[in-house]
């Protein structure tokens, strides 16, 4: 079989804008290739009060970017006295893909967050070497690509309620990630509210 | 006795890349209903990124109640569809005109593409028609003519698209408190229309018109919507 | 032009045709094969084989245009009481699931299943074409066939075949008087091998792993289908190519008889609450 870097391990997410909130959700598997090996990969990270980075592609990278994304944070938070706005994190992520432009993290990214000073929920997509998608309805990555985009272009609507905007994204996830081999083994979905994160697991499928 | 020419072709032979396939694009959908069945497809027709035509049309009425498109590569398609209307007739002056059952159809077309299983016809096939009992009925097949009965189906470029939103809504998979039952008529032709409306947004080599084909008791309808365009 | 058209021009004279071949050549399997088989189009070059392979194989291209679906967990064992088959009914093109409701067993007639495994439509045509044959072996000899004269008049077939990029995984289960409950295993290869115990697919070592830790010939039985369903089960599970749904069959002296679609989806959980298994799983 294909020996692509970027769906060896399998694994998808998906952000989504709702009115003063965002979703952002991802699957729990990791394989390699057709095997199963864990059922407890998060593939969303937190690096702040509100600011969320779903990494999807190869597993190894995944982990070494949380570590990369954890460490500069952090020493924003030193030098700056105050945790990063996800606009200016996603500008973070794209310099950092872009360092490695010609040998890239086999990754692509989704951020996602509210900011804290106007309270606007933000959310953009990444390509592997940092090209940012900025986009004000949903953003989706990972092997199920092709499946999330279907069901959320047909499921997804503006100005959602947090609850509405829940069961919105865990139809779009659940049903996308059933119609992939590699994605799925577990959800998991952030509820993002200006004084609020809500973490909920999703029970699904387990084949 | 070997020319001098024959000397040179046999050491140095040019190779020729043998490529009868290209891809035209474009999508189908088929759903069975109580008793009736519709099989959409767009109307636009691409190789690459170019548009040959915003309509050309590939569901097609077959006759006997049945409703066909072979979706992918357009000339192997077309000569699939022309086939099975061959066969049917064959099928009508051999038998005195008797209706051809859905499934026997189904039967035929698994034939028709293995007997090409190793120069396959690039298509995947969609029939839908009305059983023996009056029940809705899609059959869809793989390119060399594995061929199963279902309740919905979608082909083409934008399959993997369309093909969750339907497991959601017509098979209501991941709806732990929704009990199956079949949908209206209304209920499927507006599943189809954003089905495509969707598919148009995220797919490049699916829009232009959204033609719809309805099998009931009473014959064949057709409808035609606008897609985007760009 | 294709033999069905051919043979739906002239009808009559055609199944004369037929007859007459069989009269003559009663142990032929050749002949009567090329009589009721199609023909088969190849492309017009020189090294058909190599064509298909690079236009159809996704082990060579994997961006090939035509997918050919693959990825499966079958399982078949002998015991005390018959034969019970289990399989998976997902259909994979690449990671993408092209199905969840693929029928895996192939009912060749009410005395013989075949399984499915590899490509979708090589064990679907041949071994409906498989019932075919043994319904002329039926009106020929006035008898039902052995389980292993069927297999072999695919094997056989198969063989036929060899380099031209067939892919079957197939196990013919069947009951005779004089065989009992009787596996084989008849792969695209050729290979035919009788036995016991059987697990095909890329989901196969997993279903191993589960039936080979309970197996015994005593099995009642009911134990015996949950055996499968248990072993297929824990394969949709570890494997990403298999899934959906599982099918059971029961094997015995009257022929098959079909125990039911099961949904992983819901079973998993059943299984788990159960069991008390499936620890690697929260929730």
């Amino acid at each position: 079989m294909s020996q692509d870097p970027s769906s060896i391990n399998g694994g998808s997410a998906v952000a989504m804008i709702g009115k003063d909130c965002l979703a952002i959700a991802c699957d729990l598997r990791l394989g390699s290739q057709s095997l199963g090996v864990s059922n407890d990969f998060e593939k969303i990270f937190n690096y702040g009060p509100n600011v969320f980075l779903a990494l999807c592609g190869l597993g190894t990278d995944v982990i070494t970017l949380n570590e990369v994304f954890r460490y500069k944070t952090n020493l924003y938070k030193y030098k700056e006295e105050r945790t990063i706005e996800p606009e200016t994190f996603a500008n973070l992520v794209s310099s950092s893909l872009y360092e490695r432009r010609f040998g890239p993290y086999f990754v692509s990214p989704i951020v996602g967050g509210i900011n804290s000073k106007t309270g606007k929920p933000f959310i953009c997509s990444f390509d592997l070497i940092g090209c940012i998608d900025f986009t004000k309805d949903f953003a989706v990555a990972g092997t199920a690509t092709d499946q999330l985009y279907g069901m959320c272009e047909s499921l997804y609507e503006p100005n959602l309620e947090p609850e509405d905007l829940f069961e919105t994204i865990s139809q779009a996830l659940l049903n996308a990630v059933d119609r992939d081999a590699l994605s799925g083994w577990g959800a998991v979905v952030y509820l993002i509210t200006k004084d609020k994160v809500v973490k909920r697991l999703l029970k699904t499928r387990q084949d | 006795m070997s020319s001098d020419y024959s000397n040179i072709k046999d050491s140095a032979p040019i190779e020729h890349r043998f490529n009868p396939y290209s891809d035209n694009g474009g999508t189908i959908l088929g759903i069975a209903g109580e008793d009736f069945a519709v099989l959409a497809g767009d109307t636009r027709h691409t190789t690459g990124y170019s548009i040959n035509s915003r309509y050309e049309p590939k569901v097609f009425d077959v006759g006997d109640n049945i409703i066909m498109s072979a979706n992918g590569f357009s000339a192997d398609g077309n000569s699939l569809i022309t086939n099975f209307k061959t066969n049917l007739q064959w099928y009508h002056f051999n038998n005195n005109e008797e209706k051809l059952k859905i499934s026997s159809a189904a039967r035929l077309i698994q034939h028709l593409l293995y007997g090409k299983r190793f120069f396959p016809y690039y298509v995947h096939t969609i029939i839908a028609g009305l059983d023996e009992n009056g029940k809705g009925a899609v059959y869809s097949f793989d390119p060399v003519g594995s061929y199963e009965r279902e309740q919905c189906r979608a082909g083409g470029a934008a399959a993997s698209l369309i093909m969750p939103f339907l497991d959601n809504q017509v098979n209501f998979k991941n709806q732990a408190n929704q009990p199956l039952r079949y949908l209206s008529l209304n209920e499927v032709l507006s599943l189809v229309k954003d089905a495509f409306s969707s598919a148009t947004e995220r797919h490049i080599h699916v829009g232009d018109y959204l033609e719809i084909l309805i099998v009931t008791k009473e014959g064949v309808r057709t409808e035609l919507y606008p897609l985007k365009r760009d | 032009m294709n033999s069905i058209a051919n043979r739906l021009a002239c009808a009559g004279s055609e199944r004369a045709a037929i007859h007459d071949q069989s009269f003559f050549s009663n142990f032929s399997t050749n002949n009567l094969a090329a009589s009721l088989s199609p023909s088969i189009a190849l492309p017009p070059i020189s090294q058909p084989t190599k064509f298909l392979r690079a236009n159809t194989d996704d082990s060579v291209n994997p961006d090939v245009k035509i997918k050919i679906a693959h990825g499966t967990t079958t399982l078949a064992f002998r015991f005390q009481g018959g034969i019970v088959v289990a399989v998976d009914s997902r259909a994979t093109a690449g990671s993408w699931i092209a199905s969840q409701t693929v029928k895996k067993v192939i009912e060749i007639n009410p005395f013989l299943l075949g399984t499915m495994a590899g490509g979708a439509a090589d064990c679907q045509f041949w071994e409906t074409w498989l019932g075919t044959q043994c319904r002329l072996h039926e009106l020929r000899n006035k008898e039902r066939i052995s389980v292993a004269a069927a297999s072999k008049i695919l094997s056989n077939l198969v063989y036929n075949y060899k380099g031209m990029g067939l892919s079957m995984g197939t196990m013919i289960c069947g009951y005779t008087k004089k065989e009992g409950p009787t596996i084989y295993y008849v792969d695209s290869d050729g290979t035919r091998l009788n036995g016991d115990l059987f697990c095909v697919g890329s989901g196969q070592t997993f279903a191993y792993g589960v039936l080979d830790s309970n197996y015994k010939w005593e099995l009642s039985v009911d134990e015996a289908l949950q055996l499968g369903k248990r072993s297929i089960l824990a394969a949709t599970h570890r494997d990403a190519y298999s899934g959906g749904s599982i099918n059971l069959y029961h094997v015995t002296e009257k022929g098959w008889k079909y125990y039911g679609n099961h949904d992983v989806g819901p079973l998993f959980w059943e299984t788990k609450q159960a069991e008390g298994s499936f620890n690697n799983v929260v929730t």
